[in-house]
């Protein structure tokens, strides 16, 4: 028996080994990199010793990495709850209203903006929500409106409606697989105590799709924070987020090392706030009393 | 079988139909149900017997006809404003609650203080007994326990009528027969009316005060075990209900109140009328039932009438013996049930026997 196990566990050694060197060449070692170049000093695109924590004490000393920091956060909350709020009802007319034989279509229609370029999507939002854009000109064309709106202007607002329209999908599923999961006659057992159907949704099906909603959370939220491509295009890089900020600190500034820094920091918060959620989510599964 | 028949009625059906699309799952049931009575709808899966249940739960509108619940009628009235309560198929305990969330979870608007619901809750649980079982979590529990949680959660509401969809199906047999005694002695001790769906005859013999047969969404009878048993209105019911005995027979002639036979095997019979259910336009047969015939011992006489025969089978069951039986030199073959007591020695395959039968056991269908 243990040899046979031994040979098994080198089979899967061998197996998991493309990956495994895969990941460390692309992810362990630059991550490693990053974290280096994080405690050095950087000067015209280079970087030296002595090693030194003057960068994370600049982070935390100027406003405006904290003002950076603090809108990324802020956005990406913001676009997790919109989508999340948003997407809850999809997941929930497919998984209660949908006929179980045109599930799978419904899913597949729901990853069609995939299909599209994300950055054609985020040049659509503009045209929609531009100066004289498809919201101004019908406003005013059916004379509900006599100025302009110009939504595009107002940055964060502009980059939670895209962000938020383009992780719909995203958030769709885990939701929809968590209220896939909940047995039907519980939802009978609570009216049948009394509660009506929205009591019943509040104290049955809530409770019991919030480890979907927390893997849809966590879908959202990492990424959204280190989103550069939509305060670029959208924001005209007038609303930075913290990845833009990196990006200056590390193409046009030239300081890999302060542009180090601000991500292994932007990492960190990503890193709590994630692990918070991930034990709200044990709290939930575990805790299925 | 003490039920007595001048109570009051707690539910009626009025001429129920239902249709699911083209299906005519319930069609046409009419019958009441008393209140305080242990009563099953009894038939094979698929006869609408757990729709009829549905349909006094709430979960399932009628598409005509009325259902009464004490006499109001329930027409647009929604499942969580019924005064029933249901132990599902499934029990359906909540995964995320305790054992006292699940029991307390109708109590949300009960006005008492939450010292009280909790006493209430324990008292529930006492009753079922699952005492200090209350902090547990759902699903550490065994498929009994889940049982008496869902017992526990439903009672402590105190309906009406407590609906209870399959509710041991799911147990293993020395279980189901623990908790069919207890559910029998819970439902004396509570006095509520006592709804059961069932495909079990047996646990319907044993529970009920009334059993309603259901076939292809009809009653075929409604009537308390004994009678459903001893004296079955069709041979669908006899075939469904125990073990019955058909034996081809012609009728002779019909007068008064006597009917008499000419059954192959038995010979000439006179029955009584009430020995004959109504005619159904079937090829006539009489029914017996196994432990009715009895196989006669050397030195015994039969006290009614006796019957040559040959021993085709012999069924072997520790406390019963079976025998398959070709009755006086006929193809018909009957099967017999025989206690195994001290002096009846089990027989073998071809010996010749004589069989005592008496007419009164026989039950005519045509």
């Amino acid at each position: 028996m243990a040899k046979s196990n031994s040979a098994e566990a080198r089979a899967g050694w061998l197996l998991a080994a493309p990956p495994a060197v895969y990941a460390a060449l692309l992810l362990a070692a630059p991550l490693a990199t990053v974290l280096l170049y994080s405690v050095l000093t950087g000067e015209k695109g280079a970087v030296s010793t002595p090693f030194t924590l003057s960068n994370y004490a600049e982070i935390l000393s100027k406003p405006v990495y904290k003002a950076v920091m603090w809108r990324s956060l802020y956005v990406s909350m913001l676009v997790t709850l919109t989508t999340v709020l948003l997407a809850y009802p999809i997941a929930y007319f497919v998984s209660f209203h949908v006929s179980p034989s045109k599930k799978s279509l419904w899913l597949f229609l729901i990853t069609i903006p995939f299909w599209t370029s994300y950055i054609i999507r985020v040049s659509l939002w503009r045209t929609i929500l531009g100066y004289d854009g498809i919201i101004d000109s019908t406003l005013i064309s059916t004379g509900l409106m006599d100025s302009q709106l110009n939504i595009l202007s107002n940055g964060v607002i502009s980059i939670i409606i895209t962000l938020s329209h383009a992780y719909a999908p995203f958030a769709v599923l885990p939701i929809f697989v968590s209220l896939e999961k909940v047995e039907r006659p519980l939802l009978e057992a609570g009216q049948d105590l009394g509660e009506s159907k929205l009591m019943t949704f509040l104290r049955v099906t809530l409770p019991l799709s919030m480890p979907g909603v927390i893997a849809a959370v966590l879908i959202v939220f990492i990424p959204t924070v280190g989103d550069y491509v939509t305060p670029e295009l959208i924001g005209g890089g007038k609303t930075p987020m913290v990845a833009n900020l990196i990006e200056s600190q590390m193409l046009k500034q030239r300081d890999q090392a302060m542009g180090s820094a601000l991500a292994v920091t932007a990492m960190l918060i990503v890193g709590i706030v994630s692990v918070v959620f991930v034990l709200m989510n044990r709290r939930f599964i575990g805790g299925q009393k | 079988m003490t039920f007595s028949a001048d109570r009051p009625n707690m539910i009626e059906f009025k001429d129920v139909h239902k249709y699911y699309g083209d299906y005519h799952a319930l069609r046409g049931i009419n019958g009441t149900i008393k209140a305080g009575e242990f009563f099953s709808l009894l038939g094979p899966s698929g006869c609408g017997k757990t729709t009829l249940l549905r349909t006094i739960a709430g979960f399932e509108d009628i598409s005509s006809g009325a259902v009464l619940i004490d006499g109001k009628t329930m027409a647009g009235v929604p499942a969580n404003v019924r005064p029933t309560n249901m132990v599902f198929q499934s029990y359906a305990i909540f995964p995320h609650m305790s054992v006292q969330e699940n029991v307390g979870f109708g109590l949300r608007r009960d006005p008492r203080s939450a010292a009280e619901k909790a006493r209430a809750v324990e008292e529930a649980l006492e009753m079922v007994g699952l005492k200090g079982y209350g902090k547990r979590a759902a699903h550490a529990l065994s498929g009994g326990q889940r049982q008496r949680v869902a017992l526990a959660r439903a009672l402590i509401l105190k309906p009406k009528v407590l609906l209870l969809d399959e509710p041991l199906s799911a147990l293993d047999k020395k279980m189901r027969e623990q908790m069919q005694v207890e559910l029998i002695k819970l439902q004396r001790e509570v006095g509520i009316t006592f709804v059961l769906v069932t495909h079990d005859q047996e646990e319907a013999l044993v529970m009920s005060d009334r059993i309603a047969v259901m076939f292809e969404g009809e009653i075929a009878q409604l009537a308390d075990p004994e009678t459903l048993y001893r004296r079955p209105n069709s041979k669908k019911v006899a075939d469904f209900i125990g073990t019955m005995n058909f034996i081809p027979c012609t009728i002779l002639s019909e007068a008064g109140d006597k009917v008499e036979v000419d059954a192959k095997g038995l010979g000439k019979v006179a029955l009584d009328i009430h020995q004959a259910p109504p005619p159904r336009g079937e090829t006539p047969v009489v029914g017996l039932r196994p432990e009715t015939l009895t196989l006669l011992y050397p030195g015994q006489t039969a006290t009614e009438r006796e019957t040559a025969g040959v021993i085709d089978e012999v069924i072997y069951f520790g406390d019963m013996t079976y025998y398959d039986v070709y009755l006086g030199g006929t193809d018909t073959e009957v099967r017999l049930s025989m206690r195994n007591v001290p002096g009846r020695p089990v027989l073998d395959v071809g010996d010749k026997v004589r069989v005592a039968w008496s007419p009164e056991a026989l039950v005519l269908f045509r």
